[in-house]
């Protein structure tokens, strides 16, 4: 063998094992690499069962719906075999979207028997503030509630969402809210002056209380027999595959 | 000059979804109801998503700010910017007003419509920052340059960084 030829063969072993070692060290980055993102998914997996275990969404413990309640209106009867409970606030878009998705279908189940829905309001957007819309419309709901008949603190519950002001305002004083009442057919010398005193407010505060006791975040929040109802994405869903599981 | 761009960005954008994560991801519940305000996702998807949200920005900020697998995250970084810009556009073009729910909150808010414009803009400018940040290859003061030196000879040669 020539000196030449073993001087190639050096330099062709010294660039397979310089190549072989850059290999090793692109295999040894590569490791590195998967594992750290095996790490950092395994974190995200954890974080998310964790998250899971801490979204208080469904933990809402309330009063069954009933006819004999101390803080909503029912429809149809104590002995139907589904109940829906509604938390909802007079002033909360959505409550009036839902309202109007779902008002028809449920008094109709209702009246067949097949339903019993109880509406319980509360003041979640007024922040406890007896000025505010939430709680002036509660209030005076509570005094319908109080002097008149369910049917027509119902058909003023309707009404009030009917009538529903937008959530930046302007808000209508309570006396229009009296108007609203008597035009439910409350008897004006039974409410007109306890809900233009705002004298409701004591009751809101008892029922927001209740309400947030319970566990209630958010309104809507609807119960269907006892469970918080989560299977919808809009309102229209709400309704619809509400009125679906109890038809 | 570009690396050290980078680090700031990284700082900046990886502090950005720090700060949004910890703001919910002490309250899953709310983060849950903020997704399901944009009536976007179907409904199996919503608790998840809401759940999950604030954990992948909670990682992603961190890998970011410690430079660590920083491409891969600037790639999450900048699919989740896509995901909230289409997510805000289609809230206020179906005029319903919401808080965007980015830095905890959600819900309705009667003034969203007007937010909605600077929220967009604001996600746009971190989107190109991600952007930036995975073009960009390599970034000062990152973990990454200790964890993962690409050897001289090879990042030459290597036409795939990672």
């Amino acid at each position: 063998m020539s000196k030449k030829n073993r001087e190639t063969d050096r330099t062709a072993r010294a660039a397979a094992a310089m190549e072989e070692q850059q290999r090793a060290e692109r295999r040894r980055r590569n490791t590195m690499i998967g594992s750290v993102v095996v790490g950092l998914v395994l974190i995200v997996l954890i974080g998310f069962l964790i998250q899971r275990n801490l979204d208080t969404t469904t933990d809402v413990n309330a009063d069954a719906a009933s006819s004999s309640s101390e803080f909503g209106v029912t429809i149809g009867p104590d002995d139907a075999p589904n109940k829906i409970v509604v938390y909802e606030d007079f002033l909360c878009p959505f409550c009036g979207e839902f309202e109007a998705a779902s008002r028809d279908d449920f008094a109709q189940l209702a009246a067949d028997g097949k339903l019993q829905v109880e509406y319980r309001p509360f003041d979640l957007l007024g922040g406890g503030d007896a000025s505010s819309y939430s709680v002036r419309s509660a209030g005076a709901f509570s005094i319908v509630l109080d002097k008149s008949d369910s049917a027509i603190a119902k058909k003023f519950h309707d009404l009030l969402y009917d009538n529903q002001p937008d959530e930046a305002g302007p808000f209508p004083e309570s006396s229009s809210l009296a108007d609203l009442a008597v035009q439910a057919g409350a008897k004006e010398s039974d409410v007109r002056a306890a809900i233009e005193a705002d004298q409701g407010t004591p009751w809101v505060t008892k029922a927001t209380k209740a309400a947030t006791d319970a566990g209630v975040q958010g309104t809507p929040t609807v119960l269907l027999n006892g469970k918080v109802f989560t299977d919808y994405s809009t309102m229209q869903d709400l309704a619809s595959n509400l009125v679906d599981k109890v038809s | 000059m570009k690396e050290w761009v980078g680090f700031v960005l990284r700082l900046v954008v990886g502090g950005v979804w720090i700060w949004a994560s910890a703001l919910k991801i002490t309250d899953p519940a709310q983060s849950v109801a903020a997704v399901r305000a944009y009536q976007l996702l179907p409904s199996s998807l919503i608790s998840p998503v809401g759940q999950l949200l604030p954990v992948i920005e909670m990682v992603v900020g961190v890998t970011l700010v410690l430079g660590l697998l920083t491409r891969g995250s600037a790639v999450v970084s900048s699919l989740l910017f896509v995901a909230f810009i289409i997510g805000i556009s289609s809230v206020w073009a179906r005029g319903i007003t919401i808080d965007c729910g980015c830095f905890g909150g959600g819900g309705v808010d009667p003034d969203a419509a007007s937010k909605y414009p600077w929220e967009i803009a604001r996600d746009v400018a971190l989107l190109g920052a991600s952007i930036y940040l995975v073009w960009l290859r390599s970034t000062r003061l990152a973990l990454d340059n200790v964890l993962f030196p690409r050897p001289a000879e090879l990042s030459a040669a290597e036409p795939e960084g990672t």
